[in-house]
């Protein structure tokens, strides 16, 4: 009952969006709010029906209702209530439910935030979601049906994916990474609706500012806590692959963040229009292209699933939109052209520019390698590998000039700056660059990258501080207040500004974390009886016991578990296991980390002798790890704050308005 | 001359979608093997009951190499394929099995559930074999022939028609 | 002040340069094990390579590797020698050079083009305020100096 309740509400989804395009178009054309009005509501009952088909998907989840495919795949008996839940984002046909359900929940906010308001805009925008929404239930109504179900009912299920039942942030990381994804559509939407009312102008840049914002923090928070969480569970070490499904979520996000730069620089000057535009029909293609590359199993990945009748159907999606969207922008043309150049050449927006560039080189670079295999075995029949050490070398230049830039860019003036000024502006930053690289050089480190990194962060980091100093100090002696004061009045009114400065400095914190625990971080495999100890670093570790049982929460599961004691600049004692899922044939690594703020010591096993009570340890010590989440949580709190929408206008006193123009002649 | 920006959208979406569209139908998975057309790996290994047998011992005849695992899934849908195989030609076709990663003990075990083959299994501890052969996982099956030329190479399961199609490549008919 | 900071920048840069490749050679057997075993996909992994896999087939890859640079053989017969068994494919990075090149020609090709648009045509002019001059900097600095008085 529950599941066909599920479906139903899927099929009446998909009538409620076809009406809604249907009419929201009508709308467009002819413009009676009624209409929109009608349609409207048409969006916002979709997005219950999601819920509800949802609902009864964790439901049957819950209840074990093997009856279900989906239910009988990726549910058993024994799986405790938390993992059942979550699971409804485990595989392929709950994950387009769950994806369905987080769009329609964006097309709803949209058109609620904006009832009333641009209404020569909003039914075009309306009209893509509910489009893009329609796919997605014709999906789940045809080839992708997450409730179809099974004769005879299994008396048992296969349970959930091993790997997926391992952790706490499989229930963080999905609905992240997907707010992000579903997000994105609507930039776009507003990009197609201004391409057909002929309004690609500042006003829709504005209008598209927060609604590109507010998706990117949650796909940076995702593709981070994604990196995190394979970091505690995969076992090898490492938080980046360069898998396709890591790429997939990294090549909207580059498109996404070159639009927000570009975007600063449109709204100022005016022009790149049919930049923006690009860029942001770029983007939404990306996420589906993306969820394509994973979805359709076509090219392997950690997370692909195999070919079925809903990969065809997300190609053809992503050629209509793709097609629908650039015929779009090939139509309105011949206005879009023009505007938009600099004033001076040695300005923000130059520099903006050129980062536009990089970020687009490092796009096409993860795409021409994540398609790469994919083309060479279909022209020739070879098949290639296109891997860590070739992204790494690739991207870590770009990236590298990226960072620069990054610091480049607040130094500059908008507008045309003189050399004078700009080369008083660097003098301190390089030579604190100087200053880290020779002491870190004294204090032994010979890696190269991050050796420059380091250099590169200083530099950024002096430039960044900087700017705050310098405008609060003019504010601080314009009103006379007290630093910390002067600091945060100026940020709070100046939130793009200082919330930018807050973004790129979590990037930095990132960047320097990621260079250093990638180079420096070491590691040995010991072969430990019980009572033995090794060390690695500044760790010893010695080896308790060797455990075998199932776990507490499913007892079908074997956990062949290590205690061993450590001590160091972290002491205690940590337990790394394998785990034996019947659904899984090879055993499950559970590593154990031991995060401190200076280094991770991070433990595998890698085998055990159950006689002997011997284990395999794979050890690591992993320096700064931490700080590449601390980095990630900065970004996210500074796009926040950059976000927030800042107080009414009050009045402004003389003060104000001096301190901001000595600040802004300054430094800005 | 002014519509000839419209070419711009067949120039992205169709090299794209032909891109993607290629990929369906082929195993990403499935690594082409450079072993084909060259000779075979020579080996000398233990057979399942403490035997020594070696790539020699083929000399001259077709033969048709088989990695499989006690823990792999594909194998048992496979292995009905094989024992048939084996059954129908008899001498006409020497067949072996490599066991891959796997312990003997689980292989007389699958052996023993699913049915004998009636053709040897050499254990290969070192992984040597498998390096030689360039084996991704199993199962994956070489066919060689009468001069000791790899003809082809099955990558997972072989079904009847495959198995056909294969043997056809080293002149084996069934 | 300037002068000493490009002067150290330049120093440093070529410092990283030294470094760089001072890595490349003389190293060790181990290093060289290391080295190219980052270099080989494992074979029953997702794109990991055989140093950071654990798997069986890993191991049995590095052992080889081992074998092979104690007994003398060079980096490119290592490679040869497991392309010659997987393909190419166990090469973690693409050994044709066109792969390497491809992406970098683009991010040249795209700078230049920018610089190309930025260059080619002035501004519009009277779009934005035209920037102070050196002089009316000074004298708003004075001025607001004044005023703190």
């Amino acid at each position: 009952m529950v599941p066909t309740l599920g479906h139903v509400a899927v099929v009446v989804g998909l009538g409620l969006t076809v009406y809604a395009a249907v009419a929201f178009v009508i709308a467009g054309r002819g413009g009676d709010p009624r209409v929109a009005g009608s349609a409207g509501r048409a969006v916002i009952g979709s997005f219950f029906m999601a819920a509800v088909a949802c609902v009864a998907m964790v439901a049957s989840l819950l209840a074990h209702d093997f009856s279900v495919r989906y239910v009988a795949e990726n549910n058993a008996t024994t799986t405790p209530p938390f993992v059942g839940a979550i699971s409804l984002w485990a595989a392929l046909e709950g994950s387009i439910l769950f994806w369905t359900l987080l769009a329609t929940g964006w097309a709803s906010l949209v058109l609620w935030r904006h009832r009333g308001r641009h209404r020569s805009l909003m039914p075009w925008v309306g009209a893509t979601l509910a489009t893009i929404n329609a796919f997605f239930f014709a999906v789940m109504t045809w080839p992708g049906n997450p409730f179809v179900r099974m004769t005879p009912v299994a008396s048992e299920g296969t349970g959930p994916n091993a790997l997926l039942q391992n952790h706490p942030f499989m229930a963080l990381h999905p609905p992240l990474l997907y707010l992000g994804y579903t997000g994105l559509a609507v930039p776009f939407a507003f990009g197609v609706a201004a391409l057909v009312t002929n309004r690609l102008d500042e006003e829709w840049l504005r209008i598209v500012r927060r609604w590109t914002l507010v998706p990117w923090v949650f796909l940076t928070l995702g593709i981070t806590a994604g990196a995190w969480w394979s970091y505690e569970v995969l076992g090898w070490g490492g938080y980046w692959g360069w898998d396709p499904v890591e790429n997939a979520a990294l090549l909207p996000w580059l498109t996404a963040t070159a639009f927000v730069h570009s975007a600063m620089v449109a709204e100022r000057r005016g022009g790149l229009r049919i930049w923006t535009g690009a860029l942001v029909i770029a983007t939404f293609t990306l996420t589906l292209v993306g969820t394509f590359l994973t979805r359709s199993g076509v090219v392997a990945s950690v997370h692909s699933f195999t070919q079925s009748a809903i990969g065809p159907w997300f190609l053809g999606g992503i050629v209509v939109a793709l097609a629908g969207a650039l015929g779009l922008l090939v139509w309105r043309l011949p206005g879009l052209v023009g505007g938009g150049r600099p004033s001076g050449l040695l300005s923000r927006e130059t520099a903006f520019l050129f980062n536009n560039v990089l970020f687009l080189g490092i796009t096409f670079a993860v795409l021409f390698g994540t398609l790469l295999p994919l083309l060479v075995a279909t022209s020739s029949g070879q098949t290639i590998s296109v891997g860590a050490p070739w992204y790494n070398a690739v991207t870590v230049p770009i990236f590298a000039a990226l960072l620069f830039l990054m610091g480049v860019g607040p130094a500059l003036p908008w507008g045309r700056a003189s050399w004078v000024t700009v080369r008083e502006r660097f003098t301190s930053p390089m030579l604190a660059a100087v200053a880290v690289g020779t002491a870190a050089l004294l204090l032994g480190l010979r890696e190269v990258i991050p050796l420059a990194t380091l250099c590169l962060a200083a530099f950024v980091a002096v430039i960044l501080l900087d700017e705050v100093v310098r405008g609060a100090r003019a504010r601080a002696r314009g009103r006379g207040e007290g630093p910390a004061t002067a600091t945060w009045r100026l940020a709070t009114r100046n939130r793009r500004r200082y919330g930018g400065y807050a973004v790129h400095l979590g990037v930095l914190v990132m960047a320097v974390a990621v260079a250093i625990s990638s180079g420096l971080s070491i590691d040995r495999t010991v072969t430990l009886l019980p009572g033995e100890s090794a060390a690695i670093g500044p760790y010893e570790l010695t080896h308790q016991e060797l455990v075998v049982e199932p776990l507490a929460d499913d007892a079908r599961v074997i956990e062949t578990r290590a205690e061993v004691r450590f001590a160091g600049p972290q002491s205690g004692t940590l337990a790394t296991a394998l785990r034996d899922y019947p659904s899984s044939p090879t055993a499950i690594a559970t590593p154990a980390v031991r995060t401190s703020l200076g280094e991770d010591l991070y433990v595998t096993l890698l085998a055990s002798d159950a006689t002997s009570g011997a284990v395999t340890l794979h050890l690591f010590v992993n320096p700064l790890v931490a700080w590449i989440w601390i980095g990630g949580a900065i970004v996210g709190l500074g796009s926040v704050f950059s976000i927030w929408p800042e107080r009414r206008a009050r009045t402004v006193t003389v003060e104000d308005r001096q301190a901001a123009a000595v600040a802004s002649v300054e430094g800005a | 001359m002014r519509l000839l920006r419209w070419l711009l959208v067949p120039i992205v979406v169709l090299p794209l979608a032909w891109l993607l569209l290629s990929g369906f139908g082929r195993d990403p998975r499935e690594v082409a093997s450079p072993l084909i057309g060259g000779p075979a790996p020579a080996w000398t290994l233990t057979t399942l009951d403490g035997e020594t047998l070696s790539s020699a011992d083929f000399a001259g005849r077709p033969y048709v190499v088989n990695f499989w695992a006690s823990w792999c899934g594909p194998c048992v849908d496979e292995h009905p394929v094989l024992t048939g195989t084996r059954a129908e030609l008899g001498d006409d076709l020497a067949m072996v099995g490599v066991l891959y990663q796997d312990a003997t003990a689980d292989a007389d075990a699958f052996l023993t559930r699913y049915g004998d083959t009636g053709y040897s299994h050499v254990t290969d501890p070192d992984g040597r074999l498998a390096i030689d052969y360039g084996v991704t996982g199993p199962p994956e099956t070489f066919f060689v022939d009468a001069a000791g030329i790899v003809r082809d190479r099955q990558f997972g399961p072989l079904t009847r028609a495959l198995m056909e199609e294969r043997l056809a490549s080293i002149g084996v008919t069934p | 002040m300037r002068a000493a900071g490009l002067g150290g920048l330049i120093a440093l840069i070529a410092i990283g340069v030294v470094l760089a490749v001072s890595e490349a050679d003389g190293a060790t057997p181990a290093e060289r094990t290391g080295a190219l075993a980052a270099e080989l996909r494992c074979p029953d992994c997702q794109g990991l390579s055989v140093a950071d896999s654990q798997t069986t087939a890993a191991r049995a890859i590095r052992r080889q590797i081992d074998e092979m640079v104690a007994s003398g053989a060079s980096d490119d017969e290592v490679r040869a020698h497991f392309t010659a068994r997987y393909g190419d494919w166990i090469l973690l990075a693409p050994s044709s050079p066109l792969v390497w090149l491809i992406p970098f020609a683009a991010v040249l090709a795209g700078l230049l083009a920018l610089a190309a648009w930025l260059v080619r045509h002035p501004a519009r002019p009277g779009v934005a305020p035209a920037p102070l001059t050196d002089e009316q900097r000074r004298r708003l600095h004075e001025e607001a100096e004044a005023l703190d008085a």
